[in-house]
């Protein structure tokens, strides 16, 4: 046993706490980017997704694995929203801990790019920009918006009109002929008086950060966003306003059913079919066929009525994409599998079968299963009518790194409408001023 | 190896550890809440984040929930607390183990796990609790309302816990102060006034200062139960803290927060101590 005196002793602690100090330092960084690639065609790759999007990854690995027998794939589903919440936690630190391929919403990518530049990989040197045309209008925009390319779109969803047509039937309204939203709250009046049923349910105190779909669909349908294209706020423009007032006469006529609660509730109001309209993007479509299947033929969808009238019936709500950490030392076997997954007609469509999830790759749409007609659907070509929408000018929305702060003073404003009958043009001031002080964003008015 | 240079070996891994993953995490969160970060350059900032809580709306209102728990709930809950204590330590409960048993077991439920509970319970539309009482009350979606949930919720939790800490000082205190007492005629109010009172003091003061602690870090149950709706009436300062940090990215505000928390704490403690610590 060596003798080791008390000065001794406190320096070797000492220098072991500074050690230690210096090791958790180290991960502060934010990452590297490119560098070791790695091979394309070998190494072991983890893949970060939640439930459904999971599932078919996993479900596309045995082809892949045929072309590709050397890299090993592992998806793991993370969950929603966890996996947020681990991906900021892993870019904090540097890129530790990180998957390679991780699946990111668009409502997070900007945030994850503005504050972690180097988080994720650069797509660009990899090959991505021989894919920039291949995907719907205005995604190249949100995945690249400087020319670095942070990611590759996978779903894109447009904003939908599903509605129980044996309901509407039944109070005499022909909902193909609705032009606008002012024409569907007086036909949810007549629907009200004749079933019962509400026209739409919103959670009403914003349990969940999704309550402010409705309004954002809104707000979208007239080519307006939170930010404009420079970042600016543009919150209380007058869209927003006329966007929260459609709601609150809604509200105010009794037509908006309180799926408080979230996810839960929403499905419980499928389920009890205490709501006729589901202004859902296109993903939605499979939910309910899985929650009501015996309610097949009684449902119908249609793109969502203009806000004025003339105006546009489509708008991409959301996308989600594929992106390679900064950190990931196998970046170019992550890229080969992304590029097999998300640029490959086959694959997409594979995925589109599974769980419904509309592909971003125009090219997926030329397969015959988007222009089936639905038994659910009442017989109607489905896939068409989103295809339509894709296909429809639809502008780029900047969703800006500070998204997460924007929907919340947005959801709180419309609590205050709903709840507490305040005025929308009122509220989105306030939002729009809280939303700048909170961010030193400018408001534009 | 000396024997006086023993003790500092054995020390030496808990120095270490409460080093690497306590003190260095409190550092560098202060470093932190003195810097900026935008594009993922990181600039010193100075005090300005902490100047930005001054103008922030909504730090003062999940300030001012904080505080109405703190004045609200903690009290009647301590009440409460007592009197089961008391009544736990009573010769006339049969069965005290069971009732004590029964009234600490929610404090071994997870945090979560009976926010969830709650939720389900309190559920507007398919909750057990407006079925029972034949009502559509809206617990979870009304600002006070919420409020009161919340209290509830946080009063089965920690009621319990609070009595097992209380009724292990009141049974530190003599028997013959009673029985002196009873002798001098003093009836039950009065004893329980001038003798279990003076002598639960010391108890008191710890829930007091655990309970405002607990309360200023509220998290679990308002994240879970009312995700910090409606409206903001039941965000608390922890959960602002988290959605600065994971929701906005926004680590330097997010550790600003934490200090001004922990300055916070320090002075109701400080504040608690000298009025209920008296001169001992």
């Amino acid at each position: 046993m060596t003798t080791l005196d008390r000065r001794g002793l406190l320096r070797l602690g000492g220098a072991l706490t500074v050690g230690a100090g210096l090791a958790a330092c180290s991960g502060t960084g934010t990452g590297t980017d490119g560098g070791g690639a790695g091979d394309p065609r070998k190494g072991e790759i983890t893949v970060w997704s939640w439930q459904g999007p999971a599932a078919q990854l996993k479900a596309l690995l045995p082809e892949f694995n045929k072309t590709y027998p050397d890299i090993k794939v592992t998806v793991q589903d993370i969950g929603n929203p966890a996996i947020w919440d681990k991906i900021t936690t892993g870019l904090a630190a540097g890129g530790s801990g990180l998957a390679d391929v991780l699946h990111i919403g668009v409502d997070y990518l900007p945030g994850y790019v503005e504050k972690f530049p180097t988080g994720l990989a650069d797509l660009g040197p990899l090959g991505a920009n021989k894919h920039k045309d291949a995907f719907a209008q205005g995604l190249w925009q949100t995945v690249a918006p400087k020319g670095r390319v942070n990611a590759l779109p996978w779903e894109a969803n447009s904003g939908g009109f599903y509605y129980r047509a044996d309901l509407f039937e039944k109070a005499g309204v022909d909902v193909e002929s609705l032009g606008t939203w002012d024409e569907v709250i007086e036909a949810g009046k007549k629907l009200k008086a004749a079933t019962g049923a509400h026209l739409l349910g919103i959670d009403k105190p914003a349990s969940q950060p999704d309550a402010a779909n409705f309004f954002q669909l809104l707000l979208q349908l007239q080519g307006k966003f939170y930010f404009d294209l420079a970042g600016a706020i543009t919150l209380d423009s007058p869209e927003a306003v006329t966007a929260l007032t459609l709601i609150k006469k809604m509200n105010d006529a009794g037509l908006v059913s309180d799926l408080s609660g979230g996810w839960s509730a929403l499905e419980n109001s499928i389920k009890q079919g205490t709501a006729a309209v589901l202004p859902w993007p296109t993903w939605f479509g499979g939910i309910i066929e899985g929650l009501v299947p015996q309610e097949a033929g009684k449902w119908k969808v249609r793109l969502p009525p203009a806000v004025r009238r003339g105006g546009a019936t489509a708008a991409t709500v959301n996308s989600t994409h594929l992106a390679i950490a900064g950190s990931s030392k196998q970046q170019a076997a992550a890229w080969t599998f992304i590029e097999y997954v998300l640029t490959k007609p086959s694959s997409q469509v594979a995925i589109y079968r599974g769980k419904g999830i509309a592909p971003a790759l125009m090219a997926a749409y030329e397969d015959s299963v988007f222009h089936e007609p639905s038994a659910f659907f009442s017989g109607q070509k489905k896939g068409e009518i989103f295809l339509g929408a894709l296909k429809a000018p639809s502008p780029a929305f900047n969703y800006s790194a500070d998204y997460a702060r924007a929907l919340k003073v947005v959801t709180d404003a419309q609590t205050k409408v709903l709840l507490k009958g305040a005025d929308p043009a009122e509220v989105l001031k306030q939002a729009a001023d809280q939303l700048a002080q909170q961010t030193g964003r400018k408001v534009v008015r | 190896m000396t024997r006086r240079t023993m003790p500092y070996l054995f020390v030496l891994p808990a120095v270490l550890l409460f080093a690497a993953f306590k003190l260095y995490p409190i550092l560098a969160s202060f470093r932190l809440s003195l810097y900026k970060q935008s594009g993922g350059v990181e600039t010193f900032a100075g005090l300005d984040n902490y100047a930005r809580l001054l103008d922030d709306s909504l730090f003062w209102t999940a300030l001012g929930n904080s505080a109405v728990i703190l004045a609200v709930q903690v009290p009647l809950m301590l009440a409460l607390a007592t009197g089961l204590a008391v009544a736990f330590n009573s010769r006339l409960l049969k069965a005290r183990s069971v009732f004590r048993l029964g009234f600490f077991l929610p404090m071994i439920t997870g945090l979560v796990a009976y926010g969830i509970v709650f939720s389900v319970l309190l559920n507007q539309q398919y909750g057990l609790v407006n079925w029972l009482l034949g009502s559509d009350i809206p617990w979870l979606t009304d600002p006070l309302l919420a409020k009161v949930s919340l209290g509830l919720a946080l009063t089965w939790h920690y009621t319990g816990y609070n009595a097992v800490i209380l009724l292990a000082r009141l049974q530190t205190v003599p028997t013959e102060l009673y029985d002196a007492a009873a002798v001098d005629g003093a009836g039950a109010w009065r004893a329980f006034r001038h003798v279990t009172l003076p002598g639960l003091r010391p108890a008191l003061l710890l829930t007091t200062v655990l309970s405002t602690i607990g309360t200023l870090q509220l998290f679990d149950e308002p994240y879970v139960l009312t995700g910090g709706g409606p409206d903001n009436a039941t965000l608390t300062i922890g959960m602002y803290l988290y959605q600065n940090a994971f929701k906005y990215f926004d680590f330097g505000y997010a550790s600003a927060i934490a200090y001004a928390l922990a300055l916070l704490i320090g002075a109701l403690g400080l504040l608690q101590f000298k009025v209920l610590g008296g001169k001992s």
